[in-house]
């Protein structure tokens, strides 16, 4: 393992003072999960982070709160805490779904979703089930608070637009209403202990028996995360049915084509996508996989 | 390196160490406290030959920086073996045929624990998604699987 220093911070205004100075070499530390991979992947003679910021005694950036109509979730809120989080589940079924894939039991009980947004990978699950959610995400640093929607952080894999001297502190989405049906659907090589060779989540909202509102999100499928416009305009002032949702997938996977161009894996993937949007879609309006 | 100073409980006994502030907890624990129990599988988290109990959660201690764990309490599969003799799911890993190599079991054995000690009468898909992050080469899972059922269920008729 490559030398570094560890400072462990009490208090958030300790953790920003800290990154206003020494952000550029400046490794943040939360679950680890991503970060002890990546540490000890470099090499002795390659420059590491001077410093690792260990950031979970930090209070206030756990917890998960509703007002009644949004939802807050703090950066250092583990996967364990919102997979079985009484108001995920009830408001937000599908992240509750998607954050109970992520790697195993060891893994979501310190794993936060901080940082898998923050880690950026493609294959990251939480994100696709936020960005359906319409997420936005907090950044704070001695500047102030920063606000985005989290679909538009992403600048390409493995990373965010993060500032040095900046710390997500926490996410926000819309409860989802009523009359929503959601879904996340997570393909990896096993059942579990796997990353998402693709992911997909999707969210429905229904008014008299028709879709009025349609949002499709795929992990490991596009450059950046986002939401799939022309497979979603597809739903709209229709009734679910197997021929429907079968048109939204192939939409999906025309988009990824059209974004990604046809590369090594579009032989797999462009079945494989329209597939696993088809299945959501059905497992969310409950018309089984 | 600046040393760290960590205040760390460790089956129960507190420790007060000088350490280096990139020193993984599995290398303090199988190094410098000499409790070689858990092993090193991979030093990803990707087979969970290195679980150990953080708070009594189930943690990959190859992916957690020895200084994270600041006045904590670490528990170890030495911390949950009894003075002279096993614990019912050692015990019952052995009359199950849940050992054959035996590298993946002490972290196999401390993830049952985990989930035992959290929800005492578990579903056995309550039991697979509890093992998920422990990869197992040898036995095929079943006879790890009916080893903690038989500790559940005998739990459940002592009552």
């Amino acid at each position: 393992m490559i030398p570094f220093n560890l400072v462990r911070v009490e208090s958030l205004k300790e953790a920003l003072d800290f990154l206003s100075l020494n952000g550029k070499d400046t490794k943040i530390i939360a679950g680890g999960t991503d970060l002890m991979v990546e540490l000890r992947d470099i090499a002795p003679n390659e420059k590491g982070p001077d410093t690792v910021l260990d950031i979970t005694p930090v209070k206030g950036l756990k917890g998960i709160e509703d007002n009644g109509e949004t939802i807050t979730i703090g950066a250092l809120t583990t996967h364990h805490e919102i997979k079985t989080s009484p108001i995920i589940l009830q408001f937000a079924r599908l992240l509750a779904e998607a954050c109970s894939t992520i790697g195993a039991t060891q893994h979501r009980n310190i794993a936060t979703i901080g940082g898998n947004i923050i880690n950026g990978s493609p294959a990251a699950d939480s994100v696709p089930a936020l960005i359906a959610l319409n997420a936005e995400v907090v950044f704070q640093s001695t500047a102030g608070k920063r606000i985005s929607f989290l679909k538009d952080i992403y600048i390409k894999p493995y990373r965010t637009d993060i500032q040095p001297n900046e710390i997500l502190t926490s996410i926000r989405f819309p409860r989802l209403p009523e009359n929503a049906r959601s879904a996340y659907i997570k393909l990896g090589r096993r059942n579990a202990l796997a990353i998402s060779r693709m992911n997909v989540a999707v969210v429905l909202i229904f008014q008299e028996g028709k879709i009025i509102e349609a949002r499709i999100s795929p992990g490991s499928t596009t450059p950046t995360p986002d939401r799939i416009t022309p497979a979603e305009k597809i739903l709209i002032d229709r009734e679910p049915s197997e021929k429907l949702f079968q048109e939204a997938g192939a939409a999906v996977s025309e988009e990824m084509i059209r974004l990604s161009g046809r590369r090594w894996s579009t032989p797999y993937k462009e079945p494989v996508i329209a597939a696993l949007t088809a299945r959501a879609l059905r497992k969310a309006v409950g018309m089984g996989l | 390196m600046k040393k760290f100073i960590l205040h760390i409980t460790v089956n129960g006994d507190s420790h007060v160490l000088r350490i280096d502030p990139n020193l993984r907890l599995i290398d303090l624990l199988r190094d410098q406290l000499r409790l070689t129990g858990t092993k090193e599988g991979c030093g990803i988290g990707e087979c969970g030959a290195c679980t150990v109990l953080l708070d009594g959660q189930a943690v990959n201690s190859c992916l957690v920086l020895a200084g994270q764990c600041e006045g904590r309490e670490i528990t170890t599969i030495e911390g949950i073996t009894p003075e002279n003799g096993l614990n019912p799911l050692q015990k019952a890993f052995i009359e199950h045929g849940a050992v054959q190599c035996g590298f993946c079991t002490p972290g196999m054995i401390l993830s049952a624990q985990a989930l035992i000690d959290h929800n005492p009468d578990p579903t056995e898909a309550e039991i697979r998604t509890a093992i998920s992050g422990n990869l197992c080469r040898c036995t095929g899972y079943m006879q790890i699987i009916e080893a903690v059922q038989a500790v559940v269920n005998g739990a459940k008729n002592k009552l």
